[in-house]
């Protein structure tokens, strides 16, 4: 069992002992001594006597609340029973048990107990034989892709999409690092075969050299491929020579070129200019006047954006290789024109006449006279209406004058990246020469004599028929498919190789570079510091951008963010404006910004501030920042914000689509932030559907699991992490009531009957009690009241083990506490910053596996 | 690379369906019993799916309303289940019972019975199993390596998949390719048994699913040789792309591709999957998202949606029986429906409660004697094990076997 998942230890509180039930009470408490006298009567050390005293009225083996006996820890810990000496633990070191109502014990009993549990376990793990054993998981598809792209150096695995057939991979809470859920079947190898023809074909190029062409594109030229379901919409194109982006949903491209003939380089060169910034108000279109206008260009799946200038036709000169059969498209990359009526777009055209009346009422009379004197007039609605404006609408947008796309040409035969591969001669006679540095980079390892014999066999043999390059080709793809290159973390990878494999995958996600294994083949990052300057050092050139992006990612959970989308009636500016994707960036801003500055982690929970731009802002009621969405760094006043609490994110994600659950808060905080984790709910347990009709607040509807003492044993330690949020809306957003939507007529049967009456609000209670006696009344409390030194180290502790589930591929166990707690305390030494945190995780033995 | 739509009628219009077997090409062909497997993620609204009353002479409830005409040969089970906990990702183990976490405690890991069918019945035919979602998908259909059938979720790929034949040009270069690929296994499987043997126990587990891949592989390899040069029954969609792309549109054209390769017996194992994200606006009366009526805080007007989106799923499948018993099966009594096992459910109760009791589950068709709403609770009220229906059904395909998974017995349905 991994340690995360270990803590299935909970308490109960109502207790008959105590409050005097029928049966009668000393004989249980007699009996649970006579089984536990051998272990714990005879002992001289008085902290078996305190938990004799304070914990066994509970845990006997009569009523063992919360599923845990004093028996169990037995006269020591062993392999078995280790769980429950770090659970006890835990809940003596936070306090939360004994609970404060129930007994209580000095600060120097605790103190003493603790000290007893811990050297327990110390002694215990120092008796275990430590090895760490290396776990091989098959890389997921995001690693597969950067090791074929850096196995075959080359800048991106291409624009043919040859990745498009892969499976996709399972997350294990988040994580796609996680070798248990990482399977493999026949689909998987038949598709990365697949994967790496395609890859190859686009690389290597066996036939005669392609002939250039080059095409001239005017804007008449130029289509428009709408994005949403309302397709074969009739073109209209409304000025001349200029293609326009009047609406953002809709896609340029261009069948004059059609799709790249051959792979090859093209030079795309592209006039275009911003248009109209600022005419708008921002609240009525969406588009912050401070924003640029963009132009994305698609080259297959890959995008680049460009900021446009405004009213300044500008060149924009692409020169990239294209995979045989990439589609060219241009894209309106905004997120506004949605925030009228239902978000459909032509709703945006009646903006013209709303900022004409406000601004230029002169200019309206003569445009309402040029409509009303007009064939096409739509008279039903009245003159605003926006059938009536679609000429002149003013948003902010892209316009391009004309493309022109000139390839596939190539700046040798046969090109660069060809001879790279396979030199400038390629034969079958020299299949070993060629395909060996290939393995060697592709297998992260010195490639064994006679290793790569057959498949050299086979590529000779194929020659005869295909040719001396195909064959080679399907020698690479062997090489990319076989499992020295599919699996990671194999024990026949001598072990400074796999040091520096783990590290590469760990920062880059990718094979690791020529350097790097020569750095650890010299003995050169065998320390602390060395790592920590290495770590440093790839944090700083933007060698560790893909973790930067893709941890924290995982960590918090943020592709759940929609699954329980907030309603999209309800919560209409979440969708309009995309806030989710600035929720997301705003945890991936805060945690580079930790990274950059090198910050403590425990600022995580305490910091009070965070990374906003406009959208945020609206949700989090904030006012005074830049009207554009960029995100900067924001200090809130109000104590209720600031950090990983206060995030978007954390609480959309955690909340349904109409109402908030602080279960589900309180759960992700524990398992995310503090690493407790709850025991789910039993199979019996019938969940009562929370009924918004009556005039209830979320806490009375979960009264019932404090009033059962089935469930109230679980839920009076995982309810006070999550009440203290309940001022939070699906959104994040604050609100100080609850809304109830409908009335309270019942028909005849007595049921709940939505009416049209007046919506009702009540008063929202977040307020509650944790079982060590601290107490809250809401956020700003709960903010204050959780920043003790215990939770500083289990948050600490918390961040350590999801890193090495990130880098390991598998959840620490228990009989790791030991090395987990060294790193802690390296990270303490170093006040718990984070890349000296990171640096300590990387040089444990945990991730070494020495 | 996607072709567009207009080049997908273009391919396939004009071709009249004339179906005839597949398997006639393979000697000693009998008459088959097929599976259907439809499922959606959320389950039922509970008061809407179950009817009230009991016995052969009960009342169709509102949600199953569509399927009235076929009274006399549904089974409706009220009161199965998995044991399962409350939430979301329980949906992933309706057909096995089994969540893959827990898949390691099981000889035949969370394999789902549309697979243990297929085992059986997938010798016969061009494709052993079929597994579509509409556009994306529920998780249900697992191997006995405990892996994630993938599931075709593109009309488009479905009918490629089941339908394009190859060109001479195109066969030869498939047959080649086939033929490489046997290559790359064959040197691919030599690095294997070197990393084996230099390998760790730990390297044990993940390396054998490698080996079964490479072996899997290899078979698949040798059998599409032999279908390579069969050409595909022809099949014309072109009717069901016309006019605009409706949620009406999407059902029909993967249940008539379903239902045409059964008829021509191109597979005897299909699964079905409505997924979450499918938007369902354009069924009348439906404004929100499927999910988000789910969770209608029994507030009426959302859950009538919810109702209506729950009896459209039904209603397309009704339409899709009807088509199978409209057609008699060849060499043999009754219709296509009357030898075709169908299972509608899911591995989620409801979505309002998250409850993943009372699963909402019915048998129709396959010629059993059916028993109309059935109680399947025992004398002490317990639900009983979904899994025992699913050993019912596999005995209906000939497999010998007395439990499955879950089963603490068999459901007493019969046949014949």
């Amino acid at each position: 069992m991994s340690l995360t998942s270990a803590r299935g230890l909970s308490i109960f509180v109502m207790d008959s002992l105590l409050i005097g039930g029928g049966n009668p009470p000393r004989v249980v408490v007699i009996l649970a001594l006579v089984s536990c006298a051998g272990l714990w009567g005879s002992r001289a050390s008085a902290s078996p006597a305190l938990m004799q005293e304070h914990c066994l009225a509970c845990h006997n083996e009569e009523k063992a609340k919360g599923k845990f006996e004093l028996g169990f820890l037995g006269d020591t810990p062993t392999e078995e029973n280790l769980e429950h000496w770090l659970d006890s633990l835990d809940y003596v070191v936070s306090e939360e048990m004994p609970p404060e109502d129930e007994s209580e014990l000095t600060p120097g009993q605790r103190e003493e107990l603790i000290d007893f549990l811990e050297s327990k376990v110390k002694a215990f793990e120092k008796t275990m034989e430590f090895t760490v054993t290396p776990k091989p998981r098959r890389l997921n598809n995001r690693e597969f892709a950067n090791s074929v792209r850096d196995v075959l150096l080359l800048e991106n695995v291409g624009t043919n999409v040859p990745m498009d057939n892969l499976i996709g991979d399972a997350l294990h809470h988040g994580f796609d690092t996680h070798g248990e859920t990482l399977s493999f079947s026949r689909f998987h190898l038949e598709q990365y075969i697949e994967a790496v023809r395609k890859v190859l074909d686009a690389t290597i190029m066996s036939g005669e050299r392609p002939k250039s062409r080059r095409i001239q594109i005017p804007a008449e030229r130029i289509v428009r491929q709408s994005l949403n379901q309302n397709v074969g919409r009739p073109d209209r194109h409304l000025k001349e020579g200029v293609f326009d982006f009047l609406d953002p949903r809709l896609a340029a491209q261009f069948p004059d070129f059609g799709e790249a003939p051959a792979a090859g380089y093209y030079k795309i060169n592209i006039k275009a200019t911003g248009t109209d910034r600022g005419i708008y108000d921002a609240d009525d279109s969406g588009f912050y006047h401070g924003d640029p206008i963009q132009l994305s260009v698609h080259l297959g799946d890959q995008v680049t954006t460009y900021d446009l200038p405004d009213d300044e036709v500008i060149e924009l000169e692409l020169t990239e290789w294209l995979g045989e059969g990439t589609v060219i498209e241009l894209r309106n990359p905004t997120d506004a024109f949605t925030m009228r009526g239902n978000g459909n777009f032509k709703f945006q055209y009646a903006l013209t006449p709303t900022h004409l009346k406000k601004y230029d009422s002169s200019r309206y009379e003569e445009l309402v006279s040029i409509i009303e004197a007009s064939p096409d007039k739509n008279s039903r609605k009245g003159i605003d209406t926006w059938h009536n404006w679609t000429k002149y609408w003013m948003g902010a947008r892209p316009q391009v004058f004309s493309v022109e796309i000139e390839g596939p040409f190539y700046h040798a035969w046969p090109p660069k990246r060809q001879v790279a591969l396979l030199g400038v001669d390629p034969s079958a006679e020299k299949a070993i020469e060629i395909l060996r540095p290939i393995a060697n980079r592709a297998w992260r390892r010195p490639v064994q004599d006679g290793e790569l014999q057959k498949i050299v066999d086979m590529v000779q043999l194929e020659a005869e028929t295909m040719g001396d390059i195909e064959a080679l080709k399907e020698g690479i793809v062997a090489i990319l498919v076989a499992p020295s290159f599919l699996m990671t973390d194999l024990a026949e990878v001598p072990a400074g190789n796999r040091f520096a494999s783990k590290l590469s995958y760990l920062l880059r996600s990718t094979t690791p570079r020529q350097e790097l294994r020569e750095k650890v083949g010299a003995g050169r990052l065998a320390s602390f510091d060395a790592v920590r300057e290495e770590i440093a050092e790839a944090f700083e050139s933007g060698g560790a951008d893909e973790f930067l992006n893709e941890f924290p990612f995982a960590w918090l959970e943020l592709n759940d963010i929609n699954f329980m989308a907030p309603d999209p009636e309800h919560y209409r500016f979440y969708h309009k404006k995309r806030v989710s994707e600035d929720m997301v960036n705003e945890v991936l801003a805060f945690f580079e910004n930790a990274v950059r500055e090198n910050l403590p982690l425990p600022e995580f929970l305490s910091a009070d501030y965070s990374f906003i731009n406009a959208d945020l802002a609206s949700i989090y009621g904030v006012k005074d920042v830049p009207e554009d969405s960029v995100l900067r760094k924001y200090q809130f006043t109000d104590g209720r914000r600031g950090g990983l609490l206060g995030m978007g994110a954390f609480l959309t994600a955690t909340a349904d689509s109409l109402s908030t659950s602080p279960i589900h808060r309180a759960v992700f905080v524990m398992e995310n932030f503090m690493g407790i984790h709850p025991t789910p709910p039993p199979p019996d347990v019938i969940i009562t559907e929370p009924d918004v009709r009556n005039a209830t607040t979320i806490k009375e509807v979960l009264a019932a699991h404090t009033e059962d003492a089935n469930c109230a044993s679980c839920h009076e330690t995982i309810d006070p992490w999550g009440y203290a949020f309940e001022n939070f809306d699906p959104t994040g957003a604050w609100r100080d009531v609850y809304v109830v939507p409908a009335s309270l007529e019942t028909d005849e049967e007595g049921e709940l009957i939505p009416g049209e009456g007046k919506p009702t609000t009540v008063e929202i209670d977040a307020s509650a009690r944790f079982r060590n006696g601290i107490e809250y009344q809401g956020i700003v409390e709960f903010r204050r009241q959780i920043l003790t030194e215990g939770n500083r180290d289990r948050f600490v502790r918390c961040f350590i083990e999801k890193l090495l589930t990130y880098a390991n591929g598998a959840e620490p166990e228990e009989i790791d506490f030991v090395a987990i707690d060294r790193i802690l305390e390296k990270s303490a030494e170093c006040n718990y910053r984070i890349v000296d945190t990171i640096s300590a995780v990387v040089d444990s033995e945990l991730f070494r596996g020495e | 690379m996607h072709t567009d739509r207009r080049t997908f009628i273009k391919g396939i219009g004009g071709t009249l369906a004339l179906p005839f077997l597949e398997s006639n090409l393979i000697a000693g062909a009998t008459t088959p019993t097929r599976f259907l497997v439809v499922a959606n993620p959320f389950g039922m609204h509970p008061e809407h799916f179950f009817p009230k009353d009991f016995g052969k002479d009960f009342t169709m409830s509102r949600t199953l309303k569509s399927l009235e005409w076929l009274k006399d040969r549904i089974s409706i089970l009220s009161h199965t289940d998995h044991n399962m906990v409350s939430g979301h990702g329980r949906e992933i183990a309706f057909l096995s019972g089994v969540l893959p976490a827990d898949a390691q405690a099981f000889p035949e890991k969370n394999m789902s019975v549309d697979q243990a069918v297929a085992r059986h019945t997938g010798a016969h035919v061009r494709y052993p199993s079929l597994n579509v979602g509409l556009g994306s998908g529920v998780r249900m259909s697992w191997t006995a390596n405990g892996v994630e059938n993938a599931l075709i979720s593109d009309p488009q790929r479905l009918y490629d998949h089941l339908f394009l034949n190859l060109t001479r040009k195109q066969k030869k270069a498939r047959r080649d390719m086939l033929t490489r690929n046997e290559s790359i296994l064959d040197a691919v499987g030599d690095q294997l048994s070197a990393v084996a043997r230099q390998g760790s126990k730990a390297d044990a587990g993940r390396l054998d699913q490698y080996q079964t891949a490479i072996r899997e592989l290899e078979n698949t390899l040798a059998g599409r040789q032999h279908w390579i040069g069969q050409d595909k029954p022809s099949f014309d969609i072109s009717h069901h792309y016309e006019g605009a792309a409706t949620i009406h549109n999407e059902y029909h054209a993967f249940f008539d591709m379903i239902s045409f390769a059964f008829e021509t017996d191109m597979t005897r194992v299909a699964t079905i999957a409505f997924p979450t994200n499918l938007s369902y606006t354009d069924v009348s009366g439906v404004t929100r998202s499927y999910h988000g009526t789910t969770h209608n805080g029994k507030m009426e007007d959302v859950t009538d949606e919810l109702v209506a989106i729950e009896s459209f799923q039904i209603e397309q499948l009704s339409r899709c029986l009807k088509r199978l018993d409209s057609i008699p099966e060849p060499n043999a009594e009754g219709s296509l429906l009357d030898h075709t096992v169908v299972l509608f459910g899911s591995g989620m109760g409801y979505g309002g409660t998250h409850s993943n009791r009372n699963l909402p589950v019915f048998v129709a068709g396959g010629g059993f004697d059916h028993l109309g709403h059935v109680d399947t609770r025992n004398e002490s009220g317990e639900n009983m094990a979904l899994c025992n229906l699913f050993v019912t059904l596999m005995q209906r395909f000939g497999i010998e076997r007395d439990e499955f998974n879950l089963s603490t017995g068999a459901f007493d349905l019969r046949y014949g």
